[in-house]
Formats: C-alpha cells, sequence, structure tokens
C-alpha cells in the first residue's frame, strides 16, 4: 500500500507525544514505524498500536507510557492530563540551593594548586570523624567535593573471557600458526591464551527513610561517582518501597543525577520497610540475575516496622544469590558492635562485612573493603 | 510449504498454528513486521513461556534451517564467527616447501577459504534466506560480545581480515531472546524489534497445552492451566512457566489420572515448583490450589 503524507505525519506525531513522554524514540525509530505501517493495515488500530510497539518500545518499562500515550493520542482519551512539572523543578531548586551555599570553591578563581590540595586536604582531615548527622550545610558540601574523588573500586574476578599471553593455560592455536610462518611452519615458540580478570558488579541498596536519610544522600553521592568510574553499578533506593535510581544516575553531571534520582524516589524520609523492599529486590533483580557474582552493599540502621522473618528469608536469598553482602550502618562505630535492633539481628547471620557509614572514615573503611572481596 | 512472506499478520499466524504454535496479535505483529523488513526480533519475557520456540517454530513451518548460537560468558570470535582450522594449517605448512612457503600466495591459500571453520553466525550469515538464525538468552554474553554483533545485525555481513567481507544474498531470519539478568546496549536494541512475551491468558495456555500434549483430555489441561494459574498468583520465588504447565499436564496424565485432586497435586508437584522455599508455600495452600480444578 502507498503510504499517504497525511499517515506518515500521523505517525511521526505518535512517535514526537512518545518522546515527550521520555520514551527514546529518534528519528530512525520513526521511519521504521512507517515503513511498517506500510506493510500493514493502517486502517487497523491493532496495526498500528502492535507495529509501534514493536518498532517503538525497546524496554518493558516503557510498555505502560506507550499504553499511555497511545489512548491518548489515536482515541483521544480523557486522560489527556499534562504532565505535572512540578516535583522536577522543585528537586532543581533544593540542589541549586544546596549549591549556592557560600564556601571555599576549591576550583574557583585562579589560586594556586598547592593552596587547594592544602584546603581540601586540611578539609578531608577535620571532617573525616564528623557524622554526617551532626555536620553543617557547609561541611557537607565540603564532604561532597571529598567524596566525589573516592571512588568504589569492587573485587575483581577472572572472566571465562581469554586473550593472548606470555604465559598462560592454554596455547593460542591462531597465535602459534601465525608465528610458526617466519620459521618455514615449525612452531618453536608456543603462544598462550591466559582468561581475562574483570571487575565485579556493584549493587548499592540505599535506605532513605526519616532515620537514615541524611547518610544516604551521601551515600547517593558516593554511587554517582562509583557508577561513573566502575563498569556495572546498580543503584536502589528503599524507604517503604522499592525504587531503581540507575538510569537517573548515568547523567554526568551529579547534581542533576542527584536531582533525577531524587525525584524518583517518592518515599524520602518516610518510614522503613527493610524486609519487603529487599523481598521485592531478590524477586524483581537479584533472582533474574543482577546480582549474581555481585557484591552487595546495603546501607540501612537495620529499624524495620516490617515482620523480620520477611527480612530473614529475603537476606538468606540474597546471600546465596550474590558474592558478597556489605552492611554499612551509622551505628557501628567500633570493632565489639553488635546488632541492636530487631532488624540488624534478623539480617546479622547473612551480612559478610560489617562497615560504619557514620562518617568520612567509615566510606574510606568500606572503599578499602571492597576490592578485597575478591 | 506456505508462501513466504506471508501475506497478513491473520495470514502469519494461521501458518505458525499450522505448525503448532500460537503466536498472539502481538507477536505475530513483531515477527510479520521483521520478516517484511529484513530486521531482527529482539524477545524478552517471564521464564519459560517458550521464547526459543517461536524461531524454531519459524525455521519448521517455512522450511528453513534453524541455525542456534547460544551465548555464554567469554563467547568470542572464534566461537561465534569462524575460526582456522589450526591443525590442517600445521600439515599445509609441513608439506609445503621453503621456497613455496616465502610466496605471498602461500599465506593467502592457508587463510583461505579451504582452512575457514564456520561458527553459527558466519553459517546464517551464508545461507542468508535459507535460515533462521536463533541468538539464545544474549544477556548470557559479555559487552564485548553484543558489539560483535552489531554489524552482523544491521548488515548482516561478517568481515575477515585475511578474507573479507561476506555479506548475506538474503537477510537470515534473527531471533533475539534474552531474561533480562542485565541491559542490553542502546544500540543493539535500536537494530531490533522489541516484543515482551509475558504469560498466555488461561484459554490460550489450555489451547497450547493441547496442541503441545495431543494425549491429554481437554479436561484435565483446563485444571491444569487453573492450577497454575493460582500458583502464579501466590507470588513464588519462581512461578511456573508453560512449559511447566505443559509438564505437569503431561505428568497427571502419565499416571492415568483425569483430574487434579490434593494429592494428585502434591505427588507431581516437582514438575511445576522446582525451589524449596516455593515448595513450602505450595504445600500449605495445596487446598486452595487444587479447588475448583
Amino acid at each position: 500500500m502507498p503510504e499517504q503524507p497525511g499517515l506518515a505525519g500521523v505517525l511521526v506525531g505518535f512517535a514526537r507525544a512518545l518522546r515527550a513522554e521520555g520514551l527514546a524514540v529518534g528519528s530512525a525509530e520513526a521511519q521504521t514505524y512507517c515503513q511498517a505501517m506500510a506493510a500493514l493495515d493502517p486502517a487497523d488500530l491493532l496495526d498500528v498500536y502492535w507495529a509501534g510497539r514493536a518498532v517503538l518500545v525497546s524496554r518493558r518499562e516503557q510498555i505502560a507510557p506507550y499504553n499511555e500515550v497511545f489512548k491518548r493520542y489515536f482515541l483521544g482519551g480523557t486522560s489527556a492530563r499534562t504532565l505535572p512539572p512540578a516535583p522536577r523543578a522543585m528537586a532543581g531548586s533544593v540542589t541549586e540551593a544546596a549549591l549556592a551555599v557560600p564556601l571555599t570553591d576549591p576550583t574557583g578563581d585562579g589560586r594556586p594548586e598547592q593552596a587547594q590540595l592544602g584546603m581540601l586536604a586540611s578539609d578531608a582531615e577535620v571532617l573525616r570523624h564528623k557524622s554526617f548527622a551532626a555536620s553543617t550545610e557547609e561541611e557537607r558540601a565540603a564532604l561532597r567535593r571529598i567524596m566525589a574523588r573516592l571512588t568504589l573500586t569492587p573485587p575483581k574476578r577472572r572472566s571465562r573471557r581469554t586473550h593472548s599471553a606470555r604465559a598462560g593455560r592454554a596455547p593460542d592455536l591462531r597465535a602459534t600458526v601465525r608465528a610458526s610462518l617466519r620459521t618455514g611452519g615449525e612452531p618453536t615458540q608456543l603462544r598462550w591464551r591466559r582468561r581475562k580478570v574483570v571487575l565485579r558488579p556493584i549493587v548499592l541498596i540505599l535506605d532513605i527513610s526519616g532515620s537514615m536519610a541524611d547518610y544516604s544522600r551521601h551515600l547517593l553521592q558516593f554511587a554517582h561517582t562509583t557508577a561513573h568510574a566502575a563498569a556495572r553499578v546498580e543503584v536502589f533506593c528503599f524507604g517503604t518501597r522499592l525504587t531503581r535510581v540507575t538510569r537517573a544516575l548515568r547523567h554526568r553531571s551529579p547534581d542533576q543525577a542527584l536531582a533525577d534520582a531524587t525525584t524518583m524516589v517518592c518515599d524520602w524520609e518516610g518510614g522503613t520497610k527493610i524486609g519487603a523492599c529487599l523481598d521485592e529486590f531478590v524477586r524483581q533483580w537479584a533472582r533474574p540475575g543482577r546480582a549474581r557474582g555481585a557484591v552487595v552493599v546495603v546501607c540501612s540502621d537495620g529499624f524495620d516496622r516490617g515482620d523480620p522473618e520477611t527480612l530473614a528469608c529475603a537476606m538468606e536469598r540474597l546471600s546465596r544469590l550474590c558474592h558478597r553482602v556489605v552492611w554499612v550502618t551509622p551505628h557501628k562505630s567500633d570493632s565489639h558492635y553488635r546488632p541492636s535492633s530487631v532488624g540488624m539481628m534478623a539480617a546479622w547471620p547473612h551480612i559478610d562485612e560489617i562497615v560504619s557509614g557514620r562518617d568520612l572514615a567509615g566510606l574510606e573503611e568500606l572503599a578499602a573493603l571492597l576490592p578485597r572481596l575478591a | 510449504m506456505p508462501t513466504y512472506p506471508p501475506r497478513s499478520v491473520g495470514h502469519l499466524t494461521d501458518i505458525l498454528r499450522a505448525g503448532s504454535y500460537l503466536a498472539d496479535r502481538g507477536l505475530a505483529t513483531a515477527l510479520y513486521v521483521g520478516i517484511t523488513l529484513g530486521r531482527p526480533v529482539l524477545l524478552e519475557g517471564e521464564v519459560g513461556v517458550g521464547k526459543p520456540e517461536v524461531a524454531k517454530a519459524l525455521a519448521a513451518v517455512f522450511g528453513r534451517r534453524l541455525i542456534r548460537l547460544q551465548c555464554y560468558e567469554g563467547i568470542d570470535t572464534s566461537q561465534a564467527l569462524y575460526e582456522w582450522d589450526y591443525a590442517r594449517q600445521m600439515l599445509a605448512i609441513r608439506a609445503m616447501s621453503e621456497r613455496a612457503l616465502a610466496a605471498d600466495e602461500a599465506v593467502d591459500a592457508l587463510f583461505g577459504p579451504k582452512f575457514l571453520v564456520e561458527r553459527p553466525l558466519l553459517e546464517a550469515v551464508r545461507a542468508g534466506g535459507d535460515a533462521v538464525l536463533l541468538i539464545d538468552e544474549i544477556d548470557r554474553a559479555d559487552d564485548e560480545f553484543e558489539a560483535f554483533l552489531l554489524e552482523v545485525l544491521s548488515d548482516f555481513q561478517i568481515t575477515i581480515p585475511e578474507i573479507g567481507t561476506i555479506r548475506a544474498a538474503e537477510p537470515p531470519l534473527v531471533i533475539l531472546t534474552s531474561n533480562r539478568t542485565r541491559e542490553l546496549h542502546d544500540a543493539l536494541k535500536r537494530r531490533c524489534l522489541y516484543h515482551w512475551i509475558g504469560y498466555p491468558s488461561a484459554d490460550r495456555e489450555v489451547e497450547i497445552v493441547l496442541l503441545r500434549a495431543p494425549g491429554v483430555a481437554q479436561a484435565l489441561a483446563r485444571k491444569v492451566v487453573g492450577a497454575v494459574n493460582r500458583l502464579r498468583e501466590l507470588d513464588l520465588a519462581k512461578p511456573p512457566g508453560v512449559a511447566e504447565t505443559i509438564d505437569w499436564a503431561r505428568t497427571v496424565d502419565l499416571l492415568g489420572a483425569t483430574g487434579l485432586d490434593p494429592q494428585m497435586a502434591l505427588d507431581t508437584l516437582g514438575a511445576v515448583v522446582k525451589e524449596r522455599d516455593d515448595l513450602e508455600l505450595v504445600i500449605a495452600n495445596v487446598e486452595e490450589i487444587t479447588s475448583g480444578a
């Protein structure tokens, strides 16, 4: 069927409406959609729907917004509500406010490098043992800058992928044959293949309930730098429910990323249901494979309003699915720490390492610990 | 043999049905568009809903060769694209005289088609329109491998430095499956059509069971599907897929039962529930699960 310009216009308009809703629909996809519809029956709304879903949707999460836009665009659905821009704008202004705090900016006005470093180092010394909860807004900003330099290095493991090497376990026949050409077909020197070393994935699960919000904001910053430094990092936030913020944290600018992540999470400083949230994490993400071979870092004080049995069960499953579980708690300040909250007691048997997330020194301890968990 | 390419979505659905595969409207549309535009189709979905079956069914109904590439960590060009036959190369070098070896032609001959071992992707590109290529569980391969795939999937061509570029005259039908254990790269997704396969409706699942396990009575199939649907509502760590439904129906049928009472369900639970924690939950609720069955 030859496509009428009218039809193409309608389809491209639909693609544009999807883009406005945040789906990654480029002009290439729109073109494919038009080609697909040329082969189908444009008068059949089911064809229009399913062809669009095959071409313009590329992950499961996009199906719901797709349906919404489809209803609105083709059926003139009553749900033609304009997007509420309020939360996004609000989150933006919060970070801007935080940014506007007058502080000694180490990258500012051409001071000598030496002074900058000195400033930063002494900052770090003073702030190292200051509890996050007790620090002032200015100190927190300074901490943020220091933490931007502190990155989490995941432990390594040997991959099944191999590369050519001088010594190794398996002979590299390809390279050996190549080399033997030079010596008249005599393989005088065997070449080898050796297994590559790759970084393990890290999964950060941050408690953002009322009792933990201050710590977790810092860890979110930490998560952002880590997500940009290491290969595979997944970040989740939870209070009463679990939210995945990995995609939001991909933004290069930390402030924008944090603002986006904050907008996605709707239960900042609410209650806690650790058990239910970890259980959801295990079912939704860990079981399908996101936590396999990974180091899972849970940051929480363990104050749980739910059933401790749920938490114990989720933690047991999690510890079986992943490589190591590290628990970061603000209450641990020395090596004689024993769990005090019911939640911590339930989780305790399934934790491999426990570190303090109380202050910068604790985070440094975490950063030093991770590479050793191989 | 049915006509290829199929005339319409309905036509394709009928062809697949004749080959014992029930495709719903969404899947049939995605496949039809994929065939018409020569684009790969990426299938994601719950475990056990028959993603690889789609490729097998397509190969069977159109009389094409099914070329399967099972992905795993560390899979690389020598396992997916091509490999040189080193043993034969060595022998050939030995057989050559010193002078012959110095000539350029000798090297060309050594790295020529004679010594090339085809692996699934090269095989599929060579076979072109005669093949259905199934790239199974692409999420198990690593990022590096996805990059290899890009050239193959966008242009259906493979470049071998020693030989040159091999191009498919007619693109093969390509089906990719993923279990979402990791996020695939956008570049790969952009080259594919996407379809999410969920659990089928109860009526369709009964149809599937009857089609796949022809000996099973309709009444029994209905009861098993009812019980499986209640299992899926039960919040299990691993909810049963369609494959499990078929297995369960077959198992119960094999034992000569015509219905599904609690005792029969307990005896045959191993066909559907494959996790210890789930087993406890199901045993506690077995009356409810088999009720109305």
